[in-house]
């Protein structure tokens, strides 16, 4: 990858560079500009871990006084989540198979849509900034518009109803099935614009060269496409899995707007699971030891998938 | 790539593509602008039959709606606006300031250390919701809860790794040469970065502290479970308009949604050559 012309992702420093320039001068003044920055993590970031962490441990909750007076339970919590509580389980999977479908869609529509905008046409500026419309919205208001699209009596079971009938109208948020497919599309329409930004911009960056020899060589297009260019394009996808894996394991504000999670819990994310058990049932000892065993699952999973690619998104352009 | 024009077959699909797109945006627009005799209306009424303005007059003023006979309405909009333009513009300000000396001491003096940036993604993975618990309890001891500082303070945090992160990629782009020659001219460091890595970072900043205010405008669940009465913000109070006295106030909510989402877009197309380095904290540079 070091002298990789093939995309904007920014080679990582290789050591030797390093050890070469060794240590600089003005280190002190380096080590002082990072220290308001650090000094605001530690005490909004890693301070409110610590005291999740402790109350993890704890059978703490709000009607029973201050936090230091609650007994330790140890991994009661734990245990009661990843044996017994089934809820949980089905919150975490249910998490899991969104995000799958959600990424699968995002991925292969962005990829559509940036291998069309490879393409000449007039009008391209201002289609490229149409099609970048909806990942501007704010989350709440996107759950907000879906809500009212999948209303019974909205537009899309107008729609439903002009092509195919009446019967295919749907109460969208009555069935289990059809309020998870609602958050899927909800979810899609928002994010898919993403992966196509990342996607044109890293097909825009590969090299020529390559391709030229291939099309001499007497490869078909579609030989080109799969072969020699969607290799070249892994760093960016990898990227742009990370990114949205981190974000759609938290995914919150569309369900609450949409659904609440329900009907029951029947679209109940993780992240919606936790805040009921925080806010609606004041079992915030319990929801913290759910939020750290996320934390250890999804930051395994995404090492996981950086480790091919975590020199170049670390480390930005050095 | 060798460019091609558009098939018949491919610009059919990109206009249905475009359909898709658009339509909700299309739908929140004429939503807000329906008297409320069309909210909702069944079968529903894509085009309003009266545009009106009413919506957006009650979000100000709650009695404006009941010209039209709709009670109820107990809640204006104007502290969720000002409280939003509070919390996310005094947050960004702080996180790209902070961001910036970071940004500059890490790119410039770092010692290429690889778990520092590892813990900042970590934290990014952390559910908000987790992370909202110890905030209330340490908030309510300290006297913070539904206050704009423990909201500014939280919002800080949250996007700092993102301004630290985009902030860098820009002084990494910058050859250092350029402030070696001015510390040659007898600038100090503290005097280089200031007179000239800074001004030479200007767009990235620029598109940094868009990119930090979208992320501080669209926050909801800190705003949700930190704020009571004092402090109210544009999604918090969206939120609410579902469960209002009034039933669903559908023309109201999509006001608010519009107002709350046209400043974003604006913005969003202001800075769109650089959304993907912001979202991918600098990776990718286009």
């Amino acid at each position: 990858m070091n002298h990789s012309p093939s995309s904007d992702i920014s080679a990582a420093t290789s050591p030797q560079a390093q050890a070469a320039t060794g240590r600089r001068p003005g280190t002190g003044i380096g080590k002082a500009m990072t220290i308001p920055g650090q000094v605001v993590s530690v005490l909004v970031l890693v301070l409110p871990l610590l005291v999740a962490l402790y109350m993890s441990f704890t059978d703490w909750s709000p009607t029973r006084g201050s936090l230091f007076d609650a007994s330790f339970v140890g991994f009661e919590n734990y245990s009661e989540l990843l044996v017994y509580d089934t809820r949980f389980l089905y919150a975490v999977l249910r998490t899991a198979l969104i995000s799958i479908i959600c990424l699968s869609l995002e991925f292969a529509f962005g990829l559509g849509l940036a291998v069309l905008f490879m393409r000449e046409f007039r009008g391209k500026s201002l289609l490229f900034s149409a099609f970048l419309t909806p990942m501007m919205i704010l989350p709440v208001v996107v759950g907000y518009i879906f809500w009212m699209l999948f209303q019974s009596n909205g537009p899309i079971n107008q729609i439903l109803e002009f092509l195919f009938g009446a019967q295919a109208c749907v109460e969208w948020f009555r069935s289990a099935p059809f309020a998870v497919t609602a958050v899927i599309i909800t979810e899609v329409w928002h994010w898919t614009p993403l992966f196509f930004l990342i996607l044109l911009s890293g097909l825009n960056s590969v090299p020529e060269n390559p391709v030229r020899a291939a099309v001499i060589l007497g490869a078909s297009p579609r030989q080109v496409f799969w072969r020699v260019v969607l290799p070249m394009l892994k760093p960016v996808i990898i990227v742009a899995f990370v990114i949205r894996s981190m974000e759609i394991i938290k995914l919150f504000d569309e369900v609450f707007m949409l659904t609440r999670g329900g009907p029951g819990s029947s679209t109940e994310t993780i992240s919606l699971y936790i805040y009921k058990l925080a806010f609606n049932d004041f079992q915030l000892a319990y929801g913290a030891a759910a939020a750290f065993i996320v934390l250890i699952g999804s930051l395994v999973l995404v090492h996981m998938l950086l480790a091919p690619v975590r020199d170049q998104l670390l480390d930005g352009g050095r | 790539m060798l460019t091609k024009r558009l098939s018949l077959v491919q610009a059919v699909l990109m206009a249905m593509a475009l359909v898709v797109v658009l339509f909700p945006v299309f739908w929140i627009l004429m939503t807000a602008i329906k008297p409320p005799t069309d909210w909702n209306a069944s079968p529903a009424i894509w085009f309003p039959s009266q545009p009106t303005l009413i919506n957006f007059k009650t979000l100000f003023d709650p009695a404006a709606i009941r010209e039209y006979g709709v009670g109820g309405v107990s809640q204006a909009a104007t502290d969720a606006v000002f409280g939003s333009i509070l919390a996310s513009v005094t947050a960004t300000a702080i996180s790209v300031a902070i961001g910036l000396f970071s940004a500059i001491g890490i790119s410039r003096y770092g010692n290429g250390s690889k778990s520092t940036p590892l813990v900042i993604l970590s934290g990014r993975m952390f559910p908000p919701a987790a992370i909202a618990v110890p905030f209330v309890i340490m908030f309510s001891t300290i006297g913070l809860i539904d206050s704009f500082t423990g909201l500014i303070a939280i919002y800080v945090a949250v996007t700092l790794p993102f301004s630290t992160w985009m902030i860098k990629s820009f002084v990494d782009d910058l050859p250092r040469e350029i402030e070696e020659a001015a510390m040659m001219d007898g600038r100090s460091r503290i005097g280089a970065h200031l007179t000239v890595t800074i001004p030479l970072i200007k767009g990235g900043l620029f598109a940094t502290t868009m990119f930090v205010f979208i992320l501080n405008w669209s926050e909801f669940m800190f705003a949700l479970v930190l704020s009571y009465t004092n402090v109210s913000t544009i999604p918090v109070q969206l939120a609410k308009y579902v469960t209002a006295t009034a039933g669903t106030l559908y023309g109201v909510q999509a006001a608010l949604a519009v107002l709350a989402m046209v400043p974003l877009v604006i913005v969003g197309y202001l800075i769109q050559s650089h959304l993907a380095r912001g979202m991918t904290f600098g990776a990718i540079k286009q």
